[in-house]
């Protein structure tokens, strides 16, 4: 039975209020999630057509679908869902037109097609609303027209949770940097709209609550009124909206007026996309914070498990060890944010263990404190010279247990978080990758698995950068990474390695395998259409990967994979290149990890 | 203007509905031509433009174009198809625009009623 197209549900409900792009974007992702659905009823269809017979209804009902998916597809962008719902629309009509009989090459050129089309459908799902940006109008002043009859108007009060679930209100005077920042933001998935005056603001809000707002702090009618706004709309709210402020403003007075007002963060412009993310996500995800995960060594078994239950009942998760032998399978499989080590262990004392550490490369940064009886202070120094963070005298009281750990391993996930992270696009930094790399090798050889770096470059970046200008130059890499983020697996590693490169571990898949979910990525984003002042332009990338164990080193893993990202430029770019055991490196020689210029 | 929108797909139909809404235009979307035939038929000067579909089922974007004629409502009317639009087009010399659904709809769609 071909599905009733009365039964399809539609798209979701317009916001008459909103910006085209930010509908378009809506209407796109609801159009994705139904695809699936679709073509499951055509397969359906497809599967009851028997060859040698006539059956119209049937090739009607397949011919209404695919024409339709050729016609949705080909509006909302998506060229090669389009182009291949055209190729299956033709088919049935061959078969109609030849009075209704269905040949037995039909049904296997539909499954054909048909896989096909999954497979786009699939790749599709990364590129949800990919023209949100660079491409993004503000809202018309409120001129609208009234909604006709009986089509509710746009508060719709009944409306799911998650579908405000992160809609963010921005309202900046300068329309340009709203535009701008509610493109950015657009990339990450928040649903943006941007007022460049308070009045808009306010009478939105009234309408529909967002889940965060960002409010400029100077107005041209009075140098405090974002947060005189928050405090009038919280005054009157029974629960307060989250908000940030931004500000060209970094003196006290305006952060006290901040702070003062209820807002929970405070951006000085320029701003950077990447913070002002950090406080909206932070803001606006309704899960708490992962709990902080402690591993205690002492080799006073009880006492172990004394501290780690005191910082349990934190709500903090502690595991307990009393051979300090253990703690590298452990840290293999449970991931510390610190260590509280006892100081004097009789097989190996504290700092050699800290040493031990500090020699991997995925632990340098993780956290020790010491706990011991002593109290010599110069013993104390010597102690916290091999690289310790905190120093504990025995007994410990439990609450100061608790602060000590608990404040140093926030910090420390900060610190890192800031450290580790590329400031425009949120992934990891070319140092952060690298070390997630070796760590990568270094597992899959203990644990005898399969492994794969990729190297993505975007191809001819510096002409879309030349032609339109850094900021779009600038989104085209945001949507990719957001496109690989998304995408990817979530032990995936994902890391901008420079400029417009990125590089990122497969962590247990084959480079067969690696190259498929490559290859998705790639076609899906040559998809995604890009606008800048009113021009419309599509990016590719090419790919070069490479596997562990046919390369068993970081270095000649990433030496590979540039040299295949070389060939797959070379060859034509937008493709993925599987590096071959001559892309190994030359005889030993000084390392090397230059990165190709060309794009 | 008051716009009468018919189209069987709900997406392609609400995709229309938003690049029109953007140019400031009022919309009404309607799923058949039989529907659209009920929304004309109460007060056809209700609308200054009808926007269909090529190919719905029943009543095809050509059928219903005719059928308004043949009840003398003058209505400009713009055709869109997913498939070549030029032999389209001629068949009905009285239709004001034959458009291609695609992608690039934002641009001739609006440009289309502009020239209305």
């Amino acid at each position: 039975m071909v599905a009733e197209r009365g039964n399809a549900s539609s798209p979701a409900e317009p916001h008459k209020g909103e910006s085209f792009q930010i509908r378009k974007a809506r209407l796109r992702t609801s159009f994705l999630s139904q695809l699936p659905g679709r073509l499951a009823d055509a397969r359906r269809a497809v599967a009851e057509l028997h060859p040698g017979e006539v059956d119209h209804a049937r090739l009607d009902a397949l011919y209404v679908l695919f024409h339709t998916l050729k016609g949705s597809g080909a509006t909302f962008g998506f060229r090669q869902i389009s182009d291949a719902a055209k190729n299956a629309e033709q088919a049935v009509r061959h078969a109609m037109d030849a009075g209704g009989s269905v040949e037995a090459v039909l049904p296997t050129e539909l499954a054909r097609l048909m896989d096909d089309l999954d497979a786009l459908a699939l790749a599709a799902h990364v590129q949800v609303d990919p023209d949100v940006a660079p491409g993004f109008e503000l809202p018309e002043p409120e001129t609208q027209p009234e909604p006709p009859s009986g089509q509710a108007p746009d508060a719709r009060p009944g409306q799911p949770a998650d579908r405000s679930q992160r809609m963010v209100y921005l309202c900046d005077d300068d329309p340009d940097l709203a535009a701008q920042l509610a493109g950015q933001l657009g990339c990450f998935g928040y649903r943006v709209r941007a007022f460049t005056n308070l009045a808009d603001l306010r009478e939105a809000v009234g309408i529909e609550r967002p889940s965060a707002m960002i409010l400029d702090v100077v107005f041209p009618e009075d140098e405090n009124a974002g947060p005189k706004m928050l405090a009038e709309l919280t005054a009157e709210a029974d629960e307060a909206i989250p908000c940030i402020f931004i500000s060209c403003r970094d003196d006290f007075g305006g952060r006290l007026q901040a702070v003062r007002a209820g807002g929970s963060a405070y951006c000085t412009k320029p701003i950077k996309t990447v913070e002002l993310l950090e406080f909206l996500d932070r803001l606006t995800n309704p899960h708490p914070p992962e709990p902080i995960n402690v591993l205690v060594v002492d080799d006073d078994r009880e006492l172990a498990q004394f501290h780690a239950t005191v910082l349990e009942e934190a709500g903090m998760v502690a595991k307990a060890v009393s051979d300090p032998e253990q703690v590298l399978s452990l840290l293999d499989t449970f991931d510390a944010d610190l260590v509280l080590m006892d100081m004097y262990m009789p097989d190996c004392s504290g700092p050699e263990l800290s040493r031990i550490l500090r020699q991997i490369p995925g632990h340098v940064s993780l956290p020790i404190i010491y706990v011991s009886s002593e109290t010599d202070l110069k013993r104390q120094h010597q102690a916290l010279a091999v690289g310790a963070d905190g120093f504990l005298t025995k007994p410990i009281e439990p609450a100061r247990l608790i602060a000590e750990v608990g404040l140093r391993a926030e910090r420390m996930r900060i610190l890192h978080s800031l450290m580790v992270r590329d400031g425009l696009t949120g992934l990891f930094n070319h140092n952060a990758i690298m070390q997630f790399l070796e760590v990568a090798v270094a597992n899959a050889r203990r644990a005898g698995t399969s492994l794969c770096f990729a190297m993505i470059d975007v191809d001819h970046f510096k002409s879309v950068n030349d032609t339109y200008g850094h900021p779009t130059g600038d989104q085209v890499l945001m949507a990719l990474s957001r496109t690989l983020r998304l995408r990817l697996r979530e032990d995936d590693l994902v890391g901008r390695y420079g400029g417009e490169e990125f590089a990122v571990v497969l962590s247990g898949v084959d480079v067969e395998q690696a190259k498929h979910i490559l290859d998705a990525l790639r076609i899906s984003f040559a998809g995604v259409t890009f606008f800048s002042d009113g021009q419309e332009f599509r990016c590719t990338f090419s790919v070069g990967v490479s596997d562990f164990p046919t390369f068993d080193s970081p270095d000649a893993m990433t030496e590979a994979a540039d040299r295949a990202l070389y060939r797959a430029k070379k060859g034509g770019r937008n493709r993925v290149e599987v590096a071959a055991p001559e892309d190994a490196l030359p005889e030993p020689s000084s390392e090397s990890t230059g990165t190709s210029d060309d794009s | 203007m008051r716009i009468l929108i018919v189209d069987d797909d709900p997406f392609a139909g609400a995709m229309a509905e938003a690049i029109l809404d953007a140019e400031g235009h009022d919309c009404l979307l309607v799923e058949s031509g039989v529907e659209a035939l009920d929304a004309l038929g109460e007060e056809h000067e209700a609308f200054d433009l009808v926007i269909s579909d090529m190919h719905m089922p029943l009543l095809s974007g050509l059928d219903l174009f005719r059928e308004m004629r043949d009840r003398g409502i003058p209505t400009p009317f713009v055709l869109l198809t997913g498939d070549d639009p030029e032999p389209l087009h001629a068949q009905a010399p009285g239709i004001a625009a034959c458009l291609m659904k695609d992608a690039s709809l934002e641009a001739t769609l609006p440009a289309a009623v502009a020239r209305l």
